[in-house]
């Protein structure tokens, strides 16, 4: 929040400026000189049956400096945003819709591309309301409806992305880094209570987010896995969970879950993937409570004994449920349901993983193996534009691949699931230990600086691509454990810290150190904060990667990176400008060529879940849709590739200011 | 003279709405509706409610229909049909025909035909008298602007 913030207040009005330039050296200056707060340029699809409605909120989201797409039937957007997955940041669907009920349409999309999606009607009796949120709307608008209302759905892009790593953090560290960012960002929506439960939290849930991410990976990315997509509907999940009711849920194993259940075409996997989510669900309702009674000390102590527990069965989800009300279960599970997408995005990593992963005993990971062999040809097919236009483009990329996500997984995948729990812990460790550093010298923030560099460099002697998590832990550990308490109090500090380095970014040093260094979770954070200092690409590249494996978190790291990164974002934006061609699709966004860069970049970072979104954005919209979801897909792999071979550039990149480039 | 019968135009304009407003046909959500009328969308109220005009009469129509239907009512449908209209009535800020459709949801709700029947006769109604009133509203308006524009080149 805290960049979000700085972003809407002074910072964005840099921002602005920078984007004008940008765009002024891509060529073609379109200065519409829009005022740049962070919501401006939000991509939002609205669909509504009556076209009064559909027209109204048109004219009012162009006033709030929106980008809109309108669409009078509910099937055309379902296809539009499958088409152009990641264009678009928030749905706002009308209820009833002739040709598919807007419910339904919520379901598609919390399926298939985990967009917030908000629902609006006349309608606002409290059962309508309740259905939209059991369906999974983040919110329901009661028509009319208002420009107040629609200045703040941003909100719910933002929230998202923060719910989002929650339930990630167990995969990746860049979600736990991205966290407490966000917990930070979200200052001024959640109580700091809630940042500090959620970092305490984030230990716990690693490993069996991961396994759910494997599980899911196969359902939900169609393109990564080729296995038949098994959609959680409301009735599937009720049936999921009376079985669970029957069994108990301690005893409740996807075996006899199935049996239970008895649908065909269900298999073994796709119960125990959502038995994870479902127990993470349970856990992350009764997460406040635990964090308040007992929060672990030090970071690594508490985390494996949790991440054992999690493994088998939840002991504390027991408890949870217990002290669920029915009533928010259900809604728990409607969200469940709503945001599959997310986890098997976020287990895009773990889906890496898969092929070496032997089936472990909770049977949530299934692999599915992502052919390495696909990865590499997307990756040349990708690599080629920006090269092509941008020089600076390989480095950005080489930037991404040092990210340790690779290493450790591979890792991960070598020695099986133990592995990954270590790697995890890990990463949590290093990631605290990093907290700690920043908040215990708060206040010195030269000294804070000087700490990253160090951390940074030492990890980027680790080789690119494959960086043994022991190793960086040993590095990182340096540091003291920091209690819980301090971490979740501190995070803010941090985060303020780490938006200072990115204005500051000048030090190439920091940026590919950051990512190879910290494990994924440590990415995501790193990402979105070496962004800045980074050059555009590879700033676009580490939070395509990370979305890709955390979706969530890593777009909020870049949307903080912004600010101060706006005139190196400048750069990247013209070469993909110059490289692709307008997409067909956003209209609208031709219209706001003039402020592409503010819009563009900053909503893509929001559009973050997929990759693609931040690729498109910063190519003004112009890159084909088809690219962009290759692009998505490969990235994983591409990670290997650029690794080897971008390494080399990056550091010469980064030694210009930011402004340098921008004067060039 | 001109320009005073632009300044006239305007205060008439005004008093009309006032009274609109005062009786409870519009709300302030007409407001934000001219609110968002700029350069770049002159027309922007007009067209909407054009709009609304159009697409509310077929879903009048509809509502008949459904209704004469001596077989079988479809209350469900047409629940649906008087929450579209109670969507767009309340986006352009027709508070009144918004407060029957309301009520006549209430009745087919209840499958009440009775009910629903009255309802419609009021929804007719308030929707003539809206769009008579608002159709003055925009015949003043298109006046004021011709008044204004005739004004300028003069001055100029």
């Amino acid at each position: 929040m805290a960049a979000l913030q700085r972003v809407t207040q002074s910072s964005m009005t840099t921002c602005v400026s920078n984007y004008g330039t940008c765009k002024g050296g891509g060529g073609a200056a379109i200065e519409k000189a829009v005022p740049d707060q962070f919501p401006a340029g939000l991509r939002v699809l609205v669909v509504d049956d009556d076209i009064m409605t559909l027209k109204i909120i048109e004219q009012m989201s162009l006033k709030c400096h929106y980008r809109v797409t309108t669409c009078s039937e509910a099937i055309v957007a379902l296809n539009l945003l499958r088409e152009k997955k990641g264009c678009f940041d928030v749905v706002l669907s009308d209820v009833y819709m002739p040709d598919m009920d807007g419910y339904k349409l919520l379901e598609h999309v919390g399926l298939e591309m985990d967009l917030p999606v908000i629902m609006m009607s006349a309608d606002g009796r409290t059962s309508a309301v309740m259905k939209g949120i059991r369906h999974g709307a983040c919110d329901y608008l009661i028509k009319p409806v208002r420009e107040e209302e629609l200045r703040n759905i941003w909100q719910h892009v933002v929230r998202k992305m923060w719910n989002e790593n929650k339930e990630h953090e167990n995969s990746g560290s860049v979600e736990d880094n991205d966290r407490n960012k966000q917990g930070n960002d979200d200052t001024e929506y959640a109580s700091s209570v809630i940042d500090a439960a959620e970092v305490v939290k984030v230990p716990k849930k690693r490993i069996s987010s991961k396994e759910d991410d494997d599980g899911e990976l196969e359902n939900e990315d169609p393109s990564t896995s080729k296995k038949p997509r098994v959609v959680w509907s409301v009735e599937l999940h009720q049936q999921f969970v009376s079985a669970v009711n029957q069994l108990g849920l301690d005893k409740a194993v996807p075996k006899r879950i199935l049996e239970l259940m008895n649908v065909p075409g269900l298999t073994r996997e796709n119960v125990a993937s959502h038995l994870q989510k479902f127990r993470l669900y349970l856990k992350r309702i009764s997460g406040v409570a635990q964090q308040q009674n007992g929060i672990p000390n030090t970071a690594s102590g508490s985390t494996e004994s949790r991440l054992g527990g999690l493994g088998r069965l939840d002991i504390q989800a027991l408890a949870a449920t217990g002290q669920v009300p029915p009533q928010t279960l259900a809604v728990l599970h409607a969200e469940l349901l709503g945001r599959p997408a997310m986890d098997q995005t976020a287990l895009l990593q773990s889906s890496i993983q898969g092929p070496k992963h032997s089936p472990a005993e909770h049977a949530v990971a299934y692999c599915q193996p992502q052919p390495l062999v696909k990865c590499p040809s997307n990756i040349a097919k990708n690599f080629p534009q920006s090269i092509l236009t941008v020089d600076d483009a390989p480095s950005g990329y080489g930037a991404w691949p040092p990210s340790d996500t690779i290493g450790s997984m591979g890792s991960n995948g070598n020695h099986g699931r133990v592995s990954v729990q270590n790697n995890n812990m890990l990463m949590d460790v290093l990631q605290h230990q990093q907290r700690q550093q920043f908040q215990q010298t708060p206040q010195h923030k030269l000294q804070q600086q000087s700490l990253m560099h160090d951390q940074s460099r030492s990890i980027n002697v680790q080789p690119s691509c494959l960086v043994a998590p022991s190793q960086t832990s040993g590095t990182f550990q340096v540091n003291g454990p920091a209690s819980v308490n301090q971490n979740s109090s501190l995070t803010r500090n941090a985060l303020t810290d780490y938006s200072l380095f990115a204005s500051q970014s000048s030090h190439p040093s920091l940026n590919i150190a950051q990512f190879p260094g910290e494990d994924t979770k440590a990415k995501g954070v790193l990402c979105g904060y070496v962004a800045p200092g980074s050059i555009s690409h590879s700033v676009s590249a580490n939070n395509s990667n990370t979305q890709q494996l955390h979706k969530s978190s890593l777009a909020f790291g870049a949307v903080r990176a912004w600010p101060t990164l706006s005139p190196t974002v400048s750069d990247i934006q013209v070469p993909y400008g110059v490289s692709k061609s307008g997409d067909p699709i956003d209209q609208v966004h031709v219209r706001n060529l003039g402020f592409v860069g503010q819009g563009s970049s900053i909503p893509s970072r929001f559009a973050a879940h997929e990759i693609e979104s931040p690729v498109s954005d910063l190519s003004q919209g112009k890159i084909p849709l088809d690219s962009n979801g290759n692009s998505v897909k490969q990235e994983p792999s591409m990670d290997f590739m650029d690794n080897s071979k971008v390494g080399a550039p990056i550091l010469q990149r980064y030694p210009s200011d930011p402004m340098n480039v921008f004067t060039e | 003279m001109l320009g005073l019968g632009a300044d006239r135009l305007w205060a008439d304009m005004n008093r009309l709405l006032a009274f609109l407003f005062h009786q409870g046909v519009l709300d302030e959500q007409f407001l934000q509706l001219q609110q968002l009328q700029d350069e770049s969308s002159p027309n922007f109220v007009s067209e909407v409610v054009n709009i609304y005009f159009h697409e509310s009469e077929k879903l009048l129509r509809n509502l008949r229909s459904l209704l004469m239907d001596r077989e079988l009512l479809d209350y469900k449908k047409m629940g649906i049909h008087v929450n579209q209209l109670m969507g767009s009535s309340s986006s352009i800020g027709a508070n009144r025909v918004r407060n029957v459709c309301v009520a006549f949801r209430a009745a087919t709700d209840q499958n009440n035909r009775a009910g629903c029947l009255r309802a419609l006769e009021m929804l007719e109604h308030e929707y003539c008298y809206l769009k008579n009133k608002l159709h003055e509203l925009f015949q003043i308006e298109q006046e004021r602007a011709l008044a204004a524009g005739v004004r300028y080149p003069l001055q100029n």
